[in-house]
């Protein structure tokens, strides 16, 4: 291991701001403008969005927000980063029905109509995000984490726990 | 206090029987132990007795990183959820559901499921857009993410707790609320390496017994020795933080306890520690609270204390807790 690399023990590395805000504006039109007082870092086969342009100088768990995923062959957008950034999106939207979001919430695979191209898309219900879907041969499947997922009967009104189709 | 005349869990009478009757729990537990010792410093103790077997209203907090205020309460009035906005703050809201976990405006992160008390810390400590703030004790992370969002997501916000297990509930809470300004740390408090901090919460671990409405068994797990030992660690805990606040910097501390031991006595002992740092009022408008108190069991605290506050379950309808300020000079 080289002296520097012994320096810079910080697993997080910097990544130029206009690559991942490039990649967001190219897929979801998002300007940007939205990303202008945001730091991008990556650490393993994730991107990392942080408030600051430097790593704080003591041992962090974690720095900011899990960001996207750079595992695929496509970048895939954390359902976090859509719910804060998925409000500036122009393309690639698919705004639910009630019935419809309550599938996606639990994880229920839909077909849909929607002139959207194939591919992570981000998923609105009157208007504000819920998070990441992928589309797919006119088939909207939920990339919301599992454990967030509300069951069926439960979703919305409280009134019952997560039955799960 | 040390030595004082605590009454011991075996000096503990039952009830009356005619107590009996109005306040059952009592006939069949012991677990109002440790309560019993604040008779006289509870206004309206027979209320609070009344109020901690009741369960917790729901509550939670609006998401400004996320959504706005009046957008918010639109999409909740149109979703026919019932709700009702504190009168002491405005992004607090409580709801008529069962399960607000199983709201859909949850999982979008628009609203963050928080007891009501709970959101009285960060309101004192009142960081700031830009600013470097620590949260020392800060799993799960309610009031860290109330904090980021304070913030704007701007700035510094590094959330500390030294346990793995509570880590995980602590980083998937700021994911959930969208906060990029938070760095998740895990030192020993009482060790957390030397920076300067504009600000810093001390949310100290504590006997919990303001959380009685949540889980009654808190009461049981009580004793004078418990509150003694974690007394130490919240005394090094805030004389840490002491150390970290930068001049003109502000510093808060919290528990959820009733036990002067780990409240006052705390603050007062470091007070006396460390030089400069100087007790502000903890007081916010429209909640109610009591002062915190100028002497427990023979031990003196001082009249300055009166500028802590000390929060009863029966007097917002809520947890119980205690706040103090302190300024460093």
């Amino acid at each position: 291991m080289s002296q520097s690399s012994l320096k810079n023990k910080s697993p997080f590395q910097p990544l130029d701001r206009a690559v991942v805000a490039g990649m967001m504006q190219s897929r979801f039109g998002i300007p940007l403008e939205a990303f202008e007082s945001v730091s991008f870092y990556r650490r393993g086969r994730n991107v990392w969005a942080f408030s600051l342009p430097e790593i704080p100088d003591f041992s962090c768990e974690s720095v900011g927000l899990r960001f996207m995923s750079v595992r695929g062959r496509v970048p895939k957008p954390t359902t976090s980063a859509l719910q804060l950034f998925g409000r500036y999106a122009t393309k690639n939207v698919v705004d639910l029905s009630s019935d419809q979001a309550e599938k996606f919430v639990a994880g229920v695979r839909q077909s849909i109509s929607i002139p959207v191209e194939d591919g992570y898309v981000v998923v609105t219900l009157g208007g504000e995000v819920i998070g990441c879907g992928q589309y797919l041969d006119g088939e909207l499947i939920s990339q919301l984490p599992k454990e967030r997922w509300i069951g069926i009967d439960g979703a919305c009104d409280g009134s019952s726990g997560g039955g799960r189709r | 206090m040390e030595g004082s005349g605590v009454e011991e869990p075996t000096a503990w009478k039952f009830p009356s029987p005619g107590r009996l009757r109005i306040y059952p729990i009592n006939a069949n537990s012991r677990r109002m132990k440790g309560l019993e010792r604040y008779r006289n410093i509870v206004p309206d103790f027979e209320g609070m007795m009344d109020a901690i077997v009741l369960p917790l209203p729901v509550t939670a907090r609006i998401n400004t990183l996320k959504t706005d205020r009046d957008r918010l309460l639109l999409r909740l009035r149109k979703a026919e959820v019932s709700h009702r906005p504190f009168t002491w703050y405005p992004f607090g809201l409580r709801l008529e559901v069962e399960k607000p976990g199983n709201l859909i405006e949850n999982l979008m992160g628009l609203i963050h499921v928080q007891e009501e008390i709970s959101m009285a810390s960060p309101v004192v400590l009142d960081p700031k857009p830009g600013e470097r703030v620590l949260d020392l004790c800060a799993a799960p992370g309610s009031k860290t993410t109330q904090m980021a969002m304070m913030m704007e997501n701007r700035g510094l916000l590094a959330a500390n707790d030294p346990a793995n297990t509570r880590v995980a509930s602590l980083r998937s809470n700021c994911e959930r609320a969208g906060a990029l300004n938070v760095v998740v740390t895990r030192y020993d408090g009482r060790r957390f390496p030397a920076r300067e901090f504009d600000r810093v919460l001390v949310d100290a671990p504590c006997t919990g017994q303001g959380m009685a409405r949540k889980d009654i068994k808190v009461l049981d797990r009580w004793s004078l020795r418990r509150s003694l030992g974690l007394q130490r660690l919240q005394r090094a805990l805030l004389k840490r933080a002491a150390d970290l606040v930068k001049p003109g910097g502000t510093l808060v501390y919290s528990t959820c306890t009733f036990a002067p031991e780990e409240n006052e006595a705390v603050v007062s002992w470091v007070l006396d520690q460390v030089p400069g740092i100087v007790l502000d009022d903890a007081w916010i408008g429209g909640l109610e609270g009591s002062p915190g108190l100028e002497e427990w069991e023979g031990s003196k605290f001082g009249e300055e204390m009166q500028r802590c506050v000390r929060y009863y379950p029966h007097q917002n309808d809520a947890g119980g807790f205690f706040v103090a300020k302190l300024i460093k000079e």
